[in-house]
């Protein structure tokens, strides 16, 4: 109370305010048994909540896989569902949902374009998903307007992939599909590249990346041969832009023999043959590169 | 080392700022360890730019040493001065495989066919962006390095980026890179900035877009803050719409960070109870200017708030979809303009 | 376009409803989460923009005891807004169920005709008029206990009062010298 005089008969007041809160709120200490023995009935709820979910979920997946089994020999006919009424029907429609859900993604991972209606139907929007060697990556989107022709209003693809000069090649305003696979194609070996130059450069310290642009279609490596310590410089050229593979290796050194050796033309082919970070790692193994 | 030499460096430690002057000569590398370690960098600019003087002549340093350092500089604090961007067209075959050592060698034998004496240095920086700084000369005087263009392009991409260009050079540039990036024409993309970053990641689409999908977006989930069961927002849809409307036509997350966005108007003026202005023949100009130090940030608020409606006017969202700041509108699409929308009232 | 109405629905045990209308949506959120904190009866805030109130939350929306409109003075279109949702209140309402709580009115830029206004809103309406501050948490608390005063009252939590006798006492009166600046 010794400030009082120096503050305000306000700020004094709200200051007493808060004093009769925090009185207020004090005896709900008491109450803390209480609250956990209401805690200990909330968790016992839970669980039994849990067990009916993991036994209703057995059942759902006995159901699927009598399911899956219908589908490929579709003459048998179902005869232990008729068990209890309701119950299973429910338990059959979920087994069901199931199913297409996992059609929608195994039709989602073979390249399939998930496309919404928007604006109330005055366009629409694609998405276009990359993945490479099993890894989600970017997802690309094109927004269509679809009148008077059709035309791409708003997309977030990368200004060095030639959307319009694919849109044109492909006939977007009559074959929008062969546009979308040819577009995805390119996507898809964008993305493939780039997770492939950054495997590189993080798997493979001891390999210097000595160029590569943001299309990644030429890519520079410097290696280490380690008996003879000399640097080879190695191009891989993927002038196919649809492709994840380089069309063109080229390699430089200063012992002008070594790319003519069968080694060195061994790992030319393999190097064209399979992705780079992989190829690095079996040349590694044959002691061709430190 | 002459005179001007002297006060290109002078000048040049001016500008960097003080706190990255260390890391900046260390990058620069033209100066020994046991030098390095003699400045002491509490001292005052002038003092370190007198020592950097001596140093500089007793390593025997040209001017060519000094430009080495300015890029450096100019390369870490790009967003100095107004950039322009510009846009090649009509690219040849060959465009998307060229590279760099090859566009170099071109680039600078093209520019010394245009003009003589310059000073071309290329460098290419970490993020595959390729540096190019030109001193320009004449056939009266030395290449002027006080007054240096710097020009920044990434290999296969269409969009060049200038800054400090007159428009004497500029003819003589846009040759130059026409002819070595293999495209056929280029052209004013009518986008500026004093973010270089900001122009850069507008035109690269390097900013998150948002589209709408069937699946819940993070944009949605985002916005549930975790309230009270007590508290309840009324009109919690059409904020949640009018969020997903302005996230669309501006992005999500942290924007390019624009300036100015100039409309320039050349439109018939039309109100019905001022008759002397509407029967006038001449088209009515006025330019809008918008300016803030977050332009999109601030139109996405409006427009997320309310204040704007939405959807966001074509005029407004395609800063974005378009990649520009600088608009001429006029009514029946005569003129040099793309947009051929009436004026919003 | 339905008029939101002070007795169409029955009032529930303890509780007491507070409807935050602000065009700005910045200042009752945080309005909002202090005044759920009082613990002596159930507070529920319904946030909006403007009114009319969306017909699909008739349903779930409880009886409204105290609308309160925040103005920021430093906006037009804060001020404006508010002026268009009060045509959607039910004149049951303005017996002493509405207020007023203005924000920024100490800011330089606020032009003093605009305070002048609300207060001739507020007055002609027969609504109290608070002043809050809405930058610092002890502002936001004062405000909150303000408003919290009237609620109790026009939820009917105080013996021997009611929200019209309470606005009696605190309306806002129509000063007579409005065409100058006054400091009361």
């Amino acid at each position: 109370m010794a400030g009082a005089s120096a503050t305000g008969v306000l700020s004094q007041l709200s200051l007493l305010e808060v004093k009769a809160r925090s009185r207020k709120t004090q005896p709900q200490q008491q109450s803390r048994v209480k609250e956990l023995k209401a805690k200990v009935e909330a968790l016992r709820a839970q669980r039994d909540q849990l067990k009916a979910e993991i036994e209703t979920h057995k059942h759902l997946q006995k159901l699927r896989a009598s399911l899956d089994k219908q589908s490929t020999n579709e003459e048998e006919e179902e005869e232990e569902m008729e068990q209890d009424s309701e119950h299973s029907q429910l338990l059959q429609l979920m087994a069901r949902h199931t199913q297409l859900e996992d059609l929608l993604y195994a039709h989602h991972t073979i390249g399939g374009y998930d496309v919404i209606k928007t604006r109330q139907g005055k366009g629409v929007c694609v998405s276009l998903a990359t993945a490479y060697d099993g890894v989600f990556l970017e997802t690309y989107n094109l927004e269509i307007d679809l009148k008077p022709t059709l035309r791409i209003s708003r997309h977030n693809v990368p200004p060095f992939i030639p959307l319009n000069s694919l849109a044109e090649q492909n006939n977007l305003q009559t074959n929008i599909r062969t546009f979308l696979d040819t577009l995805s194609r390119h996507l898809n070996a964008f993305a493939a590249r780039k997770q492939q130059l950054e495997l590189v450069k993080e798997l493979h310290k001891s390999v210097q990346v000595m160029e590569s642009n943001v299309l990644c279609s030429i890519l520079v490596l410097m290696f280490n041969v380690p008996k003879q310590k000399t640097a080879v410089l190695c191009t891989l050229d993927y002038s196919d832009h649809t492709r994840s593979l380089p069309t063109r290796v080229h390699f430089e050194s200063e012992d002008e023999k070594l790319p003519d050796s069968p080694e060195w033309k061994k790992n030319c082919s393999l190097l064209k043959e399979t992705p780079v970070h992989k190829a690095l790692i079996t040349m590694k193994k044959m002691g061709n590169i430190v | 080392m002459d005179d001007s030499t002297k006060r290109l460096l002078q000048r040049l430690i001016r500008r960097i700022p003080a706190q990255t002057l260390r890391t900046t000569l260390e990058k620069w590398g033209r100066l020994t360890a046991a030098q390095q370690r003699s400045m002491d960098f509490t001292q005052p600019k002038w003092a370190l730019s007198e020592k950097l003087l001596a140093i500089c002549e007793e390593n025997g340093l040209t001017a060519k040493h000094i430009t080495e350092l300015e890029m450096t500089n100019v390369i870490d604090n790009p967003n100095q001065g107004m950039w322009y961007a510009f846009q090649l067209m009509d690219p040849e075959d060959d465009a998307n495989s060229i590279e760099l050592t090859q566009f170099k060698e071109q680039f600078k034998s093209h520019l010394r066919e245009l003009v003589r004496p310059v000073s071309i240095k290329i460098k290419k920086h970490t993020d595959e962006a390729v540096w190019i700084r030109i001193a320009w000369g004449d056939s009266f005087s030395r290449p002027n390095h006080l007054k240096p263009t710097y020009v920044v392009h990434h290999l296969q991409t269409p969009y060049v980026f200038v800054t400090s260009l007159t428009s004497k050079q500029k003819p003589l540039l846009s040759q130059a890179l026409v002819l070595s990036a293999r495209y056929q024409a280029i052209k004013d993309a009518n986008l500026s900035g004093r973010k270089l970053t900001a122009i850069r990641d507008l035109l690269m689409r390097k900013y998150q877009q948002v589209f709408p999908t069937m699946y819940p977006s993070p944009l949605g989930e985002r916005n549930q803050v975790v309230s009270n069961p007590h508290i309840e927002k009324e009109q919690a849809e059409p904020a949640a719409n009018r969020l997903q409307m302005a996230c669309e036509a501006f992005g999500d997350g942290t924007l390019p960070q624009l300036q100015t966005v100039v409309y320039k108007l050349e439109t018939k003026f039309r109100d019905h109870t001022n008759k002397t202005m509407t029967e006038r023949e001449e088209p009515f100009s006025c330019v809008v200017k918008f300016a803030s130090t977050n332009l999109l940030e601030s139109l996405r608020h409006c427009a997320s708030s309310g204040i704007a409606s939405t959807p966001v006017t074509p005029l407004l969202s395609s800063i974005l979809q378009k990649g520009r700041n600088y608009f001429v509108i006029t009514d029946n699409g005569s003129g040099p303009s793309t947009q051929t929308r009436q004026p919003q009232t | 376009m339905a008029l939101l109405k002070p007795f169409s629905k029955l009032p529930c045990l303890n509780t007491a409803n507070i409807l935050l209308v602000e065009s700005e949506e910045q200042f009752q959120q945080s309005l909002a989460d202090t005044l759920v904190e009082e613990t002596a009866f159930t507070v529920n805030v319904r946030l909006a923009k403007s009114l009319p109130l969306p017909m699909e939350n008739e349903e779930s929306r409880p009886r409204i005891d105290l609308v309160v409109f925040i103005i920021n003075l430093t906006s037009e279109l804060s001020f404006q807004s508010a002026e268009v949702s009060l045509k959607n209140l039910d004149p049951g309402y303005f017996l002493g169920k509405v207020c007023f709580m203005v924000t920024n009115a100490r800011n330089a830029s606020v032009p003093t005709e605009r305070l002048d206004a609300v207060r001739k809103l507020a007055a002609s309406l027969h609504c109290p008029m608070l002043f809050a501050e809405d930058q610092t948490p002890d502002g936001v608390t004062n405000a909150t206990e303000r408003l919290l005063t009237i609620l109790k009252v026009a939820a009917g939590f105080v013996p021997m009062a009611t929200a019209l006798y309470l606005s009696n006492l605190t309306r806002r009166t129509a000063p007579p010298d409005i065409e100058q600046p006054s400091f009361d």
